[in-house]
């Protein structure tokens, strides 16, 4: 097995300087690994730290101390210490990140948001066209809105979107925060067959799924990081 | 376990750009921008936010070439050796910032020659460079302007007959024409109406990604921040106070002044 992510005593503290310098420890001493071909689903009650966590190991929240080595390129990079253009080579090739919501940008076409993973890691125009329209219709989205830009697009059009984004050509780490959350039966159920197939083919994945049933559907782990809860 | 993996080890570019250390400008006894320092390479975009006065501006002058810095040293790897900027002779330096820079000023007026036809304000740069054949030099204007969604037909207008979004475009097409490796942007959407600003940061977003340019580009607004840039220096009094890729900086500020900006826009 190949370790994909490995925490090593990480913790976080937020210091709200502008509400009287408020600090809210977050969590402590976390440590864990995650393999190639795992599934691990966090959990803990809301406000336990699951989403900053995994925004800490993308490298969008910088945690107060500790390391996180990332595979990459095969070699274990922390990303806590990386420099900015490290940090944005990794989550090109290896690091992806899946919210519920999509950053619209004016006039970019739902084809053109999901197609520019592809691109951007040398796959040619036409081969990443077909790529992506056939993930668009797999996920359901009507064809007359590829096309357009998703600004207008219903809450689950744009989700769609977003996860067609993340699955088109999934990266080795899959970082997934409530995929499903306003999605209908079939298409939740779409999701959870595409995360299952990144992880046969070799992707890490650490997941927050408030929804049970696919939360039991698709992990192979469970983190409770309710036992790192800082002592206030 | 390995932990310090170099850019390089990585493949990633092996020098800077741009290398700037401990630049400084005073008038008298106030700060312009004090003790900056930072290195930017190919193909990165950095960002510089904060408020009107915090020496955005006058650090982007000395940058730029504009306004020479009373401390630090601005160093250019174009091709072969560094070059210290402003050590180097007046004509180098302005030869330097008509073929391998571009400046995208905030007023197009500034950028712009307005009594000179837009095809011309494209050319201009090209002769600058060198280029002697005309059909050539008309054809490539005319490339770019369609590339910055201005009609062919108005090539031989004046910008003086476009609107500020128009001219905003025309400006940009003048500075890229001539394949510059480093662009400075000050202000590049400010006065413009929220939808055409809309239209010239997809256009810019989409310019910078497909020519690999490296930029440095001031602004206020934190949305084209996120948009635009890779890396973020957040100034306050002329000094820089948080610095870090974009997304870090905007979503995990950790600095008061940060936290302040973030927290008194709706949603970035």
């Amino acid at each position: 097995m190949t370790t994909m992510i490995h925490v090593e005593n990480v913790a976080k503290t937020f210091t709200l300087h502008n509400q009287g310098g408020v600090r809210l420890p977050v969590f402590d001493n976390v440590n864990f690994s995650v393999e190639a071909g795992e599934a691990l689903v966090l959990a803990g009650a809301s406000g336990a730290g699951k989403s900053s966590l995994l925004r800490i190991l993308y490298g969008n929240y910088r945690p107060s101390s500790g390391h996180i080595h990332i595979t990459h390129a095969g070699r274990a990079i922390d990303i806590v210490a990386a420099v900015p253009r490290t940090v944005l080579d990794i989550r090109r090739r290896t690091l992806g990140f899946v919210s519920q919501f999509l950053r619209v940008i004016p006039r970019v076409s739902a084809l053109d948001i999901v197609r520019d993973p592809l691109l951007a890691r040398g796959v040619s125009p036409d081969e990443a066209s077909e790529r992506a329209k056939a993930i668009l219709a797999r996920l359901n989205l009507p064809e007359r809105l590829w096309h357009l830009a998703p600004a207008t697009f219903s809450g689950g059009e744009q989700q769609r979107v977003n996860i067609a984004r993340s699955f088109v050509d999934p990266a080795p780490i899959l970082l997934i925060d409530e995929p499903t959350a306003s999605l209908d039966a079939a298409n939740r159920d779409v999701v959870v067959d595409l995360i299952g197939e990144a992880r046969a083919n070799g992707s890490a994945i650490v997941g927050i799924f408030h929804d049970e049933a696919v939360r039991e559907r698709v992990a192979t782990r469970y983190l409770d990081i309710t036992a790192f809860r800082k002592a206030a | 376990m390995t932990q310090h993996v170099s850019p390089q080890d990585l493949g990633i570019d092996p020098d800077p750009l741009l290398s700037v250390t401990g630049v400084g400008r005073f008038y008298g006894e106030r700060i312009g921008c004090a003790d900056v320092s930072f290195d930017l390479w190919p193909g990165e975009v950095l960002g510089i936010v904060g408020e009107s006065g915090s020496g955005k501006s006058t650090l982007l002058r000395c940058l730029a070439g504009i306004d020479a810095p009373d401390a630090g040293e601005v160093l250019f790897r174009g091709s072969g050796q560094p070059l210290d900027i402003y050590s180097v002779a007046e004509q180098d330096r302005r030869r330097l910032m008509r073929t391998a820079w571009g400046i995208v000023h905030q007023n197009p007026r500034d950028g712009l020659r307005m009594d000179v036809s837009a095809g011309g304000n494209v050319g201009e740069r090209l002769m600058d460079r060198g280029d002697r054949h005309y059909g050539k030099i008309r054809e490539r204007a005319l490339d770019w302007l369609t590339r910055v969604e201005i009609a062919e037909n108005r090539i031989d207008d004046r910008p003086r007959q476009f609107s500020g979004g128009m001219q905003q475009r025309l400006q940009i097409a003048r500075v890229l024409v001539s394949e510059p490796k480093l662009v400075f942007m000050d202000e590049p959407t400010g006065g413009l109406d929220v939808s055409v600003q809309a239209r010239l940061l997809d256009l810019l977003r989409v310019l910078v990604r497909d020519l690999g340019l490296a930029a440095i580009i001031v602004t206020h607004d934190l949305a084209v921040a996120r948009l635009l840039t890779d890396r973020l220096m957040v100034m306050k009094d002329g000094r820089v106070v948080e610095q870090g890729l974009t997304d870090q900086v905007l979503d995990d500020p950790h600095h008061a002044y940060t936290q302040l900006l973030t927290s008194a826009v709706l949603s970035v």
